[in-house]
């Protein structure tokens, strides 16, 4: 397939209709739709427990395609099981895709999710990370950066920092499964799309990480959501890269990062962050960022 | 059976949705407090707007974006993204 070189030429395919009941702004549903353009209408949807259960409320749907909802812990199985299945009755066109949030994958159902990437079954698995459980109100997951406020690690005089713990890098953990993964921001839907027809065309699991930034969550007004994206990717905190068969490339190279601060601004969570907190998250930034360009087209895990 | 029946009742007891897509008739306008405006002289024709909309608000046909205010929530993505000033926002009567 041509891969996709601007805006203009994303496809014209609107599977995906208004009236949901998701906040407004939401990030994950706009990247939900973005995908289902690529994805096209063959497509089996599986969706773990999350914000995006909201989506199909009977006696409504805003999809055109199939949608299955089971619990938090085996997305990634019942994608396995929906692909046997599939294959079995000859439909091997149809692509088997995971929706699910970044609770279900860091966290609950991560045991399913290593034992399908291991088996390298024919899935795509993205994983809209909101860094919280966005659905019960905003709890700390292990995807919750350093130094941000969420309902579990409220800021006070003992912690005036938040969430104190460093959260996990997810991409290598995937890469050790030696399948193929890649982050994607709402900021570059070219790069994402891009991505996904890679994903799609390869016969084997594949993980895409998005940052679906949520407005409610965040604490930020709805318009600033492309915007925060696109300045997650500018300061470092989300740098886009795929790891391919255990190598490493950065998709977008930067001589020079922006300030963290300049995120950080933006944001309700990060409000009362205190200096000595934005250099401890500047500083674990710029080790990430270092490490990414030592290992840019080099074997990474 | 009556189709409201059907879909509530469904087929051997099990609830059935008969058309895809249908949320995009549910009446969201009473969720926001702007509306965005478009203003044709000043479209480039970009498709950021099509692009950006997380509620599929905005269809795109040959003259353009077409805004359909039932679906729109109001989120301004459409009047932040815009590089030409085409999509202006306006308040809404309250």
């Amino acid at each position: 397939m041509q891969p996709i070189k601007s805006i203009k030429d994303i496809p014209e395919l609107d599977l995906f209709t208004g009236g949901s009941s998701v906040c407004a702004g939401c990030g994950p549903s706009m990247g939900l739709k973005l995908a289902l353009k690529v994805l096209g209408p063959k497509t089996v949807i599986i969706n773990s427990a999350g914000c995006m259960t909201l989506l199909p409320l009977f006696p409504n749907t805003p999809l055109k395609v199939s949608w299955i909802h089971n619990a938090i812990e085996n997305a990634a199985t019942t994608a396995a099981g929906a692909r046997h299945g599939l294959d079995a009755l000859g439909f091997k066109d149809m692509n088997v895709v995971v929706y699910a949030g970044d609770g279900a994958t860091y966290d609950i159902g991560f045991a399913s999710l290593s034992s399908t990437a291991i088996k390298n079954e024919r899935v795509i698995y993205i994983c809209y990370n909101n860094q919280s459980y966005g659905n019960t109100g905003f709890q700390c997951t292990t995807a919750t950066p350093y130094g941000s406020e969420t309902k579990t690690t409220p800021r006070g005089k003992e912690n005036p920092i938040g969430n104190t713990n460093i959260h996990k890098d997810m991409l290598k953990l995937m890469g050790v499964h030696r399948v193929y993964c890649a982050t994607a921001s709402l900021a570059y839907p070219v790069d994402f799309l891009n991505k996904l027809n890679k994903a799609k065309e390869r016969n084997g699991f594949s993980y895409i990480e998005l940052l679906g930034t949520c407005a409610t969550g965040w604490n930020f007004d709805p318009r600033y959501t492309i915007k925060i994206s696109r300045l997650a990717v500018r300061c470092g905190m989300w740098p886009l890269y795929e790891i391919d068969d255990r190598k490493l490339s950065l998709n977008k190279e930067f001589k020079q990062l922006k300030p963290v601060d300049e995120y950080l601004q933006l944001q309700g969570r990060y409000k009362q962050l205190p200096p000595d907190g934005v250099t401890k998250l500047q500083s674990l930034v710029n080790e990430h960022w270092a490490q990414l360009n030592e290992f840019n087209a080099k074997r990474y895990v | 059976m009556r189709e409201e029946e059907l879909i509530y009742k469904g087929i051997h007891g099990i609830p059935v949705i008969l058309e895809p897509g249908n949320a995009a008739r549910v009446d969201r306008s009473s969720w926001r407090l702007v509306r965005p405006v478009y203003n044709k002289d000043k479209c480039i024709m970009c498709k950021i707007c099509y692009t950006y909309c997380p509620d599929s608000a905005i269809t795109w046909t040959k003259e353009g974006p077409v805004i359909n205010l039932t679906s729109c929530k109001g989120c301004m993505i459409c009047v932040e993204e815009c590089p030409t000033d085409a999509m202006s926002e306006e308040k809404e009567a309250s």
